[in-house]
């Protein structure tokens, strides 16, 4: 059974959103896997080197389902939807586009993503909607290595001597309130909510997210920062960077851009050939 | 018998940071070792492990072993490997075919 033929992929009020809330599922997948490929041939050692490669084939490999899924409802293939799009056409988190910058932001931001994605991928799995149930389900098995790797390895950073603790911390408290808003709604989110598309309202997963990342970061001797404190919804400008960026509405960096142009180049010069 | 590290001249710092890696394709099959990664202790290795050494074809195990570990016979003394007389009536050609051939079975059952 297709997603479009599912009882709720039939309803013609929740399509677009439904649609956006998938396109946002396969955004964050490809930026965030396009941003592990970057490590390919640079990271700390070769054995991280070629694992992570693995990570963001698997993630990009994800990315595909999702675009196909979306494409049922919304129309397109997946390579339409991947690189034909404009920037304010994506709808990942402002977290998955900033650049890797050191080794210890990256394995940060992959550790707070893959729970994430783990506590959404839980929610499908148990929710309504059979053909996303079941693709939740198989996902969850390559997402297993994923956290697995992000966090065994930020055990290792921050139980590390010299200034290797000091920069996982630093790039947590980077990157935490962008991580809270990976939970950030899609347009039309309480529709889908209220329909059980998505099983779980957006902050009751943050609230699970939160949870199991604290017990984490407290048991391996890391600060655990202070989240927004704002009315729902709206990432505030916390630390300043954040004030009008909202990944899930369209509103992005121009490190996306930037990223969406290289990506994209080779697509560009003749759209729709076959390889 | 020597330290295989000794072997390899390597010091205990720096074999203690080397794991070799030990694969078994199916429940049925031996461990074979497949190589070796670098690693701050046997649970990170497992996990760079498990890319380096499982992307590629299936398995169902894998060991770690730290190099510091690990004894090994001297490449000097190889000719202990060597027989004096003509052997030829015990050597096991026809077992090693014998083992491919129960190993393509097996990974056909899995």
């Amino acid at each position: 059974m297709s997603l479009a033929q599912s009882p709720l992929g039939r309803r013609d009020d929740l399509r677009a959103a439904f649609g956006g809330y998938l396109l946002a599922l396969a955004d964050d997948e490809l930026v965030l896997g396009h941003r592990h490929s970057e490590w390919t041939g640079f990271a700390p050692d070769i054995e991280s080197d070629v694992a992570l490669s693995s990570v963001a084939q698997e993630e990009i490999g994800h990315a595909r389902l999702f675009y196909e899924r979306a494409g049922d409802l919304l129309g397109g293939t997946p390579d339409d939807l991947a690189y034909g799009r404009a920037p304010d056409g994506f709808r990942n988190a402002v977290l998955v586009e900033r650049p890797n910058g050191d080794w210890g932001f990256t394995i940060v931001r992959m550790f707070l993503y893959d729970r994430a994605d783990a506590v959404r991928l839980d929610a499908l799995a148990g929710g309504p909607v059979e053909p996303l149930a079941d693709l939740a389900k198989t996902l969850r098995r390559e997402e297993k290595y994923h956290l697995l790797y992000g966090e065994q390895w930020l055990r290792r950073l921050a139980g590390a001597s010299g200034s290797s603790k000091a920069r996982v911390q630093e790039a947590l408290d980077s990157a935490w309130v962008e991580a809270e808003s990976l939970f950030d709604p899609v347009d039309g989110h309480e529709g889908l909510v209220a329909a059980g598309v998505i099983p779980t309202a957006p902050d009751a997963q943050r609230a699970m997210w939160s949870g199991q990342v604290d017990v984490i970061l407290e048991a391996i001797g890391l600060r655990v920062p202070e989240g927004r404190r704002l009315p729902k919804g709206r990432p505030g400008g916390v630390d300043g960077h954040v004030r009008d960026l909202n990944g899930r509405a369209g509103r992005h960096t121009a490190d996306l851009r930037i990223l969406l142009e290289e990506m994209t180049s080779v697509w560009r010069t003749e759209p729709g050939a076959k390889w | 018998m020597p330290a295989l590290m000794e072997l390899l001249g390597m010091t205990q710092q720096q074999a203690s940071h080397i794991y070799a890696v030990f694969r078994q394709d199916t429940k049925n099959d031996p461990h074979v070792h497949v190589g070796e990664v670098h690693a701050t202790d046997a649970e990170m290795a497992l996990v760079l492990a498990k890319e380096q050494f499982a992307r590629r074809d299936l398995c169902v195990n894998l060991w770690a072993v730290p190099m510091s570990a690990i004894a090994a016979t001297a490449y000097d003394d190889a000719d202990i490997f060597e027989p004096s007389t003509d052997k030829s009536y015990r050597f096991g050609g026809s077992y090693r075919e014998q083992q491919r051939v129960m190993r393509t079975k097996r990974r056909d059952q899995r």
